[in-house]
């Protein structure tokens, strides 16, 4: 048991996230993809701390959950607010703070 | 080699359950694979000895953060006309993976140079988790305690009914 597959998988989770932001326009899965990164990032801090035989990173990863739990409930509130203004869960659509061009 | 084994299937899940929430069209769906997921995350932070983390995995992830997002899909019921039209989705999905295969490469080969064996340990239990956390990591913890208590506020500030309606008069 090497510490390598665990730097794999959690770099493919983190990849798979960003593709997941990039790719979609759904806000829940935007949403998703944003906590798949967030938990990647919780694997590749639990694996540092056995590797280095410390437990800090463990308690860094503890800190992590809650921020994650922080985000999640303003941004699913935030998806809340925008469906009733405007009746659609399509991240295009919301782009008033492009503004008006004129050309 | 047991240990191997149960890395491959939690993988499996783990990969699996993410794949499923990026290419599904239904919103649900989607939330089924992401709890697949974040249950499988939660297996891995046990396979490396983090017994508190995979606790607190399994009660806030998997628990709380999972549950509540499935509440507000379910809540929300958008039609199928409401869901976002997106003709070319595997397209872009190929393009943005061939896009983010560098950074991938870049993450494994950095993180994978460093270290390549485990050091022998104790597994960490609640007793040396909290001995840190209120000790060395105690101004942090406060933080985050302020850093709830400020979004759970703010969550219930934006969600509030009246919010969109009275933009120009005070509340």
């Amino acid at each position: 048991m090497t510490p390598e597959l665990f730097f794999l998988l959690s770099s493919v989770l983190f990849s798979i996230g960003l593709v997941g932001l990039v790719a979609r326009r759904n806000l829940f899965v935007l949403y998703m993809s944003i906590e798949l990164m967030l938990s990647s990032v919780n694997l590749l801090l639990a694996t540092f701390s056995k590797v280095f035989g410390d437990a800090s990173g463990s308690v860094i990863a503890l800190l992590m959950i809650a921020v994650i739990a922080a985000e999640a409930a303003l941004f699913l509130a935030l998806i809340i607010h925008m469906y009733r203004s405007s009746r659609t869960i399509d991240s295009d659509t919301f782009d008033r703070l492009k503004g008006q061009i004129n050309d | 080699m047991l240990e191997i084994s149960i890395f491959s299937i939690l993988a499996l899940f783990m990969l699996g359950g993410s794949i499923a929430m990026l290419v599904n069209k239904q919103t649900l769906f989607s939330a089924f694979g992401f709890l697949v997921a974040m249950i499988g995350l939660a297996g891995m932070f046990a396979l490396l000895d983090s017994r508190f983390l995979a606790l607190a995995q399994i009660m806030v992830s998997v628990g709380a953060v999972v549950v509540l997002s499935m509440l507000t899909i379910l809540t929300i019921n958008a039609k199928e006309e409401n869901l976002p039209h997106e003709p070319n989705k595997y397209k872009w999905i190929a393009f943005a993976s061939l896009l983010v295969l560098p950074i991938t490469l870049l993450i494994y080969k950095s993180t994978s140079a460093l270290y390549a064996s485990f050091a022998t340990m104790q597994t960490i239990n609640s007793k040396v988790v909290g001995k840190l956390l209120f000790s060395e990591w105690v101004l942090p913890f406060e933080i985050v305690s302020i850093l709830l208590l400020s979004a759970m506020v703010g969550a219930i500030v934006i969600a509030r009914k009246d919010v969109v309606q009275t933009q120009g008069e005070e509340s």
